[in-house]
């Protein structure tokens, strides 16, 4: 139990060490807001509509094909774990199947799907 | 064991509540998610608990995972052509065949 | 780990690197051979139908994956549908799918990989790994109409559906490797009789999880009340996948059951086991299928419904043969689907053929068709009746050899409500051979199919009529192959 004793006294010092930091700030600081402060701050320019847009939709086959790539790494996790005692036999195997993984990829960078039409 | 089977149980149970009332679809494929983990929490719990030095539980569990992030992403990927071809993802509008 | 036989493997793995090949050569030909990505696909199928004949026998993984009479049995049944499948969709194929065609051929050979692996898996991981293969891939090819919202409808049906009866189905695997502590099922069929035989009882986790997993592959066949989704998928989806999903992921479905229950939950297949009885349990889901299916083919007005609840019959009676639980229950389960593989995969493909040609898929507008294409009225007739089972075509011997079974294992009452059943079926698939042959109609359309089209109505009608007259050596295989259940 004592392991995570330490785990919650550094959460606890870490929220703390904030929120002194904001207290301290508040302290030292003038109070003075006016209507261009208060604004969204974007780029140093006003910004235009609201925050809460549509993303473009292109970037939903990024992100779908990013998942799955993403998710089948979760094969590797074991096989790096356990790489000591399997040796070639598992690399060549690991190998394939990121070479399968790779021809989707290809697949779908040669279908144009990465580019930004 | 029990307290981990049953919050299993219980995901599982939200999950198909949220399939069957959910409207909007990409609610749906959540709520798939949500049963295809609580099947992952049993797998581990049972693994734990009934053979902690064979490790079939978790490699079932790993499988599942992958799986449901493949089912997932066709999932959304038809979600795109719904919204296309519907300029919508609500579920009760996809209706033109019955009986 | 090395001193494995992994001959057994090479068909499994030709047929995936050949539809990554498709895929490549689909980037590499662009469009100006339509037809050589069709062809070549046919020819991989081939290719693996052969290699299956060599390599085959043993066993890979400490048992995992298993190449066994049965699962080869199967194999040839889901490489026959793919091929068929392929064989039908060309004229879809230069029309209506055209910047996609590798991905449709490369995604119907992924999925009969998955129902490869499926039949031979004996072991829940590799089988639900098996499932999710063979139904992913047909997921994308339900929707594959991407601007037609009767297809992308029908995608997301069976996704949901799909998805859900997975996790249903995972769900119960799961519960079933917590009692036994295994994925293995032969090694689970040990341990539930060993719990069983010590201590007299097996709590109701037993009968959850049989509930689940029944239910979960209850939908991947479409038994009824998981029948939902299947009139609809089979509607809107591309007619040669409606006709691939209605005999390939079927007979998937079916190896899996075969798989579980036959082979790991026997035991409790009984009277002697009141509560646990899975085999009253799919009794009576089978005899509901066979009613509902049948009674509500009546009133379809299109004939992709028609197939579909026609199809849902279909698997009532084939769960005759399997509630039997014996060898000649799953020989005459092996049998029917064979048959079923040639008849409604003809079915479908003159529905796709006629489709293509007319846009049409109502049974209305058959009529007049025996006028203008003789040849394709008699093809369907012989389809349809086969399916109704009249002798002497294949499915009349299926549907004896499934009755039989269902009467020596003691449900009579079972196998009286199907011989009920498909009476009122033939009224159905009579009226569609009436309205080609006797409608006061002029008829307009005459169909002509493409080469691949005709060779695979042509092997069906010669599959159906062939193994109607002499179901001798599919019959002896199939026996062949229910040996390895050990009853």
């Amino acid at each position: 139990m004592n392991e995570y004793a330490a785990v919650l006294i550094f959460l606890f010092v870490g929220i703390g060490v904030v929120l002194f930091t904001f207290f301290l700030a508040r302290l030292v600081r003038p109070s003075n807001p006016y209507k261009a402060k208060n604004q969204n701050y974007e780029c140093a320019e006003p910004p235009i509509g609201s925050g809460w847009i549509q993303f473009n939709n292109r970037f939903y086959i990024f992100a779908l094909i990013f998942v799955v790539f993403d998710v089948e790494a979760i094969f590797l996790f074991p096989w790096a774990v356990a790489f000591g005692q399997l040796g070639l036999y598992a690399l060549i195997e690991m190998i394939i199947f990121i070479v399968i993984l790779l021809f989707g990829l290809f697949y779908a960078w040669k279908k144009g799907v990465l580019k930004w039409v | 064991m029990l307290q981990y089977l049953a919050l299993a149980s219980i995901l599982f149970a939200i999950g198909i509540f949220g399939v069957l009332t959910r409207r909007n679809t990409i609610g749906i494929l959540m709520s798939l998610e949500l049963m295809f983990n609580a099947v992952n929490i049993n797998l581990v719990t049972f693994n734990k608990y009934i053979g902690p030095d064979n490790l079939t539980g978790q490699i079932f569990a790993t499988f599942v995972i992958v799986v449901a992030a493949a089912e997932a992403v066709v999932g959304l990927a038809i979600v795109l052509l719904l919204y296309r071809n519907w300029r919508g993802i609500e579920v009760d509008r996809i209706n033109l065949m019955k009986w | 780990m090395t001193d494995q036989n992994w001959s057994i493997l090479i068909p499994e793995i030709f047929l995936f690197i050949w539809a990554l090949f498709i895929f490549g050569l689909d980037l590499g030909i662009k469009r100006k051979n339509p037809k050589i990505l069709g062809y070549s696909a046919m020819a991989g199928l081939t290719i693996t139908g052969i290699l299956l004949a060599i390599f085959n026998g043993g066993i890979l993984f400490k048992g995992m994956f298993q190449s066994d009479q049965l699962a080869i049995f199967f194999k040839v049944i889901f490489i026959g549908s793919a091929f068929m499948a392929v064989g039908s969709s060309f004229d879809i194929a230069s029309e209506k799918i055209r910047h996609h065609r590798g991905e449709y051929y490369g995604l119907i050979l992924f999925s009969t990989v998955g129902m490869m692996f499926l039949s031979s898996a004996s072991e829940l991981i590799t089988l639900y790994i098996g499932m999710e293969l063979t139904t992913i891939p047909l997921y994308v090819l339900a929707a594959f109409y991407k601007d037609d919202k009767l297809s992308v409808e029908a995608g997301l049906k069976y996704l949901i559906v799909g998805a859900f009866s997975s996790a249903i189905l995972l769900y119960g695997l799961s519960l079933l490797y917590g009692l036994t502590g295994t994925t293995d099922i032969v090694t689970m069929k040990i341990n539930l009789s060993l719990v069983f035989l010590s201590y007299g009882k097996i709590g109701p986790g037993l009968i959850l999880a049989m509930i689940m997993v029944i239910a979960g592959i209850g939908f991947k066949l479409a038994l009824v009340p998981f029948h939902m989704w299947a009139p609809d998928v089979y509607q809107g989806a591309p007619t040669p996948i409606t006709a691939f999903l209605s005999v390939g992921s079927k007979a998937a479905g079916v190896v899996a059951f075969a798989r579980i229950f036959v082979n790991g939950l026997i035991a409790f297949a009984s009277d002697v086991m009141k509560p646990l009885d899975w085999g009253i349990i799919v009794a009576i889901l089978a005899a509901a299928a066979m009613i509902l299916g049948n009674i509500t083919a009546l009133r379809q007005r299109n004939i992709k419904r028609m197939l579909a609840y026609s199809s849902i019959a279909q698997i009532g009676y084939v769960m005759v043969g399997m509630v039997a639980a014996s060898e000649l229950g799953i020989a005459s389960v092996g049998y029917y689907m064979f048959i079923y593989l040639f008849a409604n995969m003809g079915a479908f493909t003159i529905a796709t053929i006629f489709n293509d040609k007319t846009g049409s898929d109502g049974i209305i507008s058959y009529s007049g068709l025996s006028k203008t294409s003789p040849i394709f009225a008699a093809y369907m007739s012989i389809f349809l009746l086969s399916l109704a089972g009249i002798p002497p075509l294949g499915g009349f011997a299926a549907k004896y050899l499934v009755f039989a079974a269902g009467i020596q294992a003691g449900y009579t009452w079972l196998v009286i409500v199907a011989l009920l059943t498909s009476v009122v079926s033939l009224y159905y698939y009579a009226n569609i051979i009436k309205t080609m042959y006797f409608s006061a109609e002029e008829p307009t359309i005459k169909i002509h199919p493409s080469f691949p089209a005709n060779l695979v109505l042509l092997i069906s009608v010669i599959g159906i009529i062939l193994f109607g007259i002499f179901p001798g050596p599919i019959l002896d295989w199939a026996l062949e192959s229910a040996k390895i259940f050990a009853f």
